[in-house]
């Protein structure tokens, strides 16, 4: 799979001290949906604007689609989305997208053709004639995302696309993402509803401080804490705790409370002995299962065990202050 | 797809101001104007406006030909009150959001990821505000030059030189407002900059009148001095001639001494020659003071745009030198031959205000026009190196 993102050691310092940035690697490989997550001030959208020509970075190396990071004619190639975007107001649904088409270099012709197929795609063909300024912020969200689509990008980069959509709008926008990569296009994905990124990306990654601090599958990060858990009805008696603890259990087997057992195992046979026992001293067995981590707690356990320095934290200021959220 | 791009900011231009209502109320102003100025007449008793008479000494077809009254009404009022401080106003006033909206935050963002030079979109973005100012003086223009043509009788297309130099005009504070607008990101503020910074201009304009009138007075004071010395020596010469005819001992010759201060023989014979010489000397000191002044005043007029003379641009090219003295109904000589008092200021004097207006109009079009345009070249460049630098 070749690499459509490959960045090294991005760096942004504002005003010469105010480190929002501090060495971002990051990969995504084409036709993959990749989820950038990370707290408030962290950088995300520092990186994505970099990535956009939007913010000049200090220190960068590495492309986008093959080119360095500042070319405009690769700009061609990508559809954004900006966080907070304010389309103008004056103009209607149709005329964002044949505005926006019409900047990305498209004929006439095929910008039409273009935003009326975009406008069905994302559920708006039938206010296409109305105004933006008479839009609910859900309605203007997919326009957004209709016209980051304009001119059919090979990388699509979208922050905080789900932001002000209902349920019903979010889970459309899921399709849309799903459909999009069915047609083998690439989707750098900027959110903080981790349940959103949880269930559309393959792969992501945790900025912390101006720093990715992990990066991966969902699966490959939580790998070492998934396992079997068994959840007992009631507090399981001593005797049968000392018997479970003389078994030959899996070494990471351990009671995380007075009725719950976690083996750090895939293997469902290794478990097997536990619930023998459990049924032996007559104990009812609540539930029994596989269980991995979500996303949130993957993200919890980055962000509570990253200790890094304070620019980070500084920055997130900066950022708010200069507009550059994350 | 430049050609795309170009278009659709244009496009997109025409749209918000269509939006704002103030394309269509500034098209609509300037039409009234037009029919304003279409409903005013000429005939043997006076002006007319519509139906109405109004009885005038002055204007009437016996001394103003209808070609010559519609020419003086367009260059009276059209050119300086509606295209130099109305139209100009109007259009600020409409356009000067342009730059701050592009770079609001959250609209930038998605422009600036488009496949566009920041230089090319900032300057496009400009030239859409000359657009608007471009479109409203064409509309005008055309307007007045069909009232001439049909009303006056004089088909004058030069009157259409209006659209490039209100253009010229209008792109100086612009690129004012522009820049303000860049560095404020505030509509409020480009507006009320610019417009402190016009008035500023207009202040250096008035400055500059008042010593180019007072430079001319004192050197037509100078010149005034010089002739009354010559008089006066001619009538000395005659009177040392009269006294040596007559035997009588001329003082400063022939070892008769000078008494009360005089010279020469010439002012003892004539004390008047005295007095003219030392008005001389009092007219070449205030001239010497208000050159220097007034080239002061043209150092400075020589960085900033220059407004004023821009504007003042077209009525040289429509009204001759000649034809405005006809209209002042008196030349330099006729002023002379008034009475004045000599205490009175130099630029009081009747004959400066020709002077004045001749030496405006000797500025050369390439020093108005050229130094006026770099002062814009180097604001739009200094625009053009922050937005490519900013970070949004």
């Amino acid at each position: 799979m070749s690499a459509v993102i490959d960045i090294q050691g991005v760096e942004k310092t504002y005003k010469r001290r105010i480190k929002a940035l501090r060495g971002v690697d990051l990969s995504v490989g084409q036709g993959e949906i990749f989820g950038l997550l990370g707290p408030n001030g962290a950088g995300k959208s520092t990186l994505v604007k970099i990535m956009m020509t939007v913010i000049s970075p200090s220190k960068c190396t590495g492309t986008v689609l093959g080119e360095k990071i500042g070319d405009k004619n690769t700009l061609q190639q990508i559809g954004y989305l900006p966080e907070h975007h304010r389309f103008p107001a004056y103009l209607t649904g149709r005329q964002v997208l044949e505005y926006f088409g019409a900047m990305s270099g498209i004929q006439r012709k095929q910008r039409k053709a273009k935003a009326s197929e975009l406008l069905e795609l994302v559920g708006m063909e039938s206010w296409h004639k109305d105004k933006l300024g008479s839009y609910s912020k859900g309605m203007r969200q997919r326009v957004g995302l209709a016209q980051a689509l304009m001119n059919d990008p090979k990388l699509v980069v979208l922050d905080e696309p789900t932001d002000g959509v209902d349920p019903s709008g979010r889970r459309d926008i899921r399709n849309i993402l799903s459909h999009l990569k069915d047609e083998g296009r690439t989707i750098f994905l900027n959110s903080h509803l981790l349940s959103e990124l949880e269930m559309v990306c393959d792969r992501v990654a945790i900025m912390v401080h101006g720093l990715v601090r992990t990066q991966g599958t969902i699966d490959e990060l939580t790998a070492d804490q998934s396992g079997f858990v068994i959840t007992t009805k009631e507090p399981i008696p001593e005797h049968a705790s000392s018997e479970l603890n003389s078994l030959s259990l899996p070494e990471q087997a351990e009671q995380t409370s007075a009725d719950t057992i976690a083996f750090k195992t895939d293997d469902a046979t290794k478990v097997q002995p536990a619930i023998d026992t459990l049924r032996k001293h007559n104990i009812v067995i609540q539930s029994a299962g596989f269980k991995r981590p979500s996303l949130e707690d993957l993200f919890m356990q980055v962000v509570s065990t990253d200790h890094g320095d304070k620019p980070g934290a500084i920055s997130g200021a900066r950022s708010s202050k200069k507009g550059a959220k994350s | 797809m430049i050609l795309t791009q170009t278009t659709a900011i244009f496009l997109d231009a025409y749209r918000e101001l269509n939006a704002k209502k103030l394309f269509w109320l500034t098209l609509g102003l300037n039409l009234l104007v037009v029919v304003l100025y279409a409903s005013l007449g000429i005939n043997e008793q006076g002006v007319t406006l519509l139906h109405w008479k109004f009885q005038n000494e002055f204007f009437t077809t016996d001394l103003v030909s209808k070609e010559l009254f519609y020419k003086l009404q367009f260059t009276s009022w059209g050119i300086p009150i509606w295209l130099s401080w109305a139209t100009a106003i109007l259009a600020l006033v409409s356009t000067a959001s342009i730059i701050p909206d592009l770079v609001s935050g959250g609209t930038i963002e998605p422009v600036l990821s488009k496949p566009i030079g920041r230089v090319r979109l900032f300057l496009t973005k400009y030239l859409t505000g000359l657009l608007f100012v471009g479109l409203q003086v064409t509309i005008f223009s055309i307007g007045c030059m069909l009232v001439m043509g049909i009303r006056g009788g004089a088909w004058e297309p030069k009157l259409l030189l209006a659209i490039p130099i209100v253009l010229a005009f209008f792109s100086y504070l612009f690129a004012f407002c522009a820049f303000v607008g860049l560095m404020t990101r505030s509509t409020i503020a480009a507006l009320l900059l610019t417009m402190l910074f016009w008035f500023a201009i207009w202040i250096v304009n008035v400055g500059d009148a008042m010593m180019i009138a007072q430079r001319e007075g004192s050197i037509l004071q100078v010149e005034d001095a010089q002739a009354d010395i010559e008089k006066q020596t001619t009538f000395a010469n005659k009177r040392i001639e009269q006294l040596r005819e007559q035997g009588k001992p001329i003082p400063g010759e022939d070892g008769d001494e000078l008494t009360n201060g005089y010279t020469d023989s010439l002012e003892a014979v004539n004390p008047a020659l005295k007095l003219s010489r030392s008005r001389l000397q009092t007219a070449q000191e205030g001239a010497e003071t208000w050159t220097n002044w007034a080239n002061r005043v043209i150092l400075v007029k020589t960085i900033l745009p220059k407004t004023q003379e821009t504007v003042a641009l077209l009525e040289r090219y429509l009204i001759t030198q000649e034809e405005i003295a006809v209209l002042m109904g008196m030349n330099e000589e006729q002023a002379a031959r008034m009475n004045r008092n000599e205490d009175e200021p130099a630029f009081a004097d009747p004959r400066a205000p020709a002077r004045v207006e001749e030496v405006m109009r000797k500025r050369s079009t390439t020093w108005i026009l050229g130094t006026s345009f770099a002062f814009e070249a180097f604001l739009l460049l200094v625009s053009c190196v922050v937005f490519v630098r900013r970070d949004f």
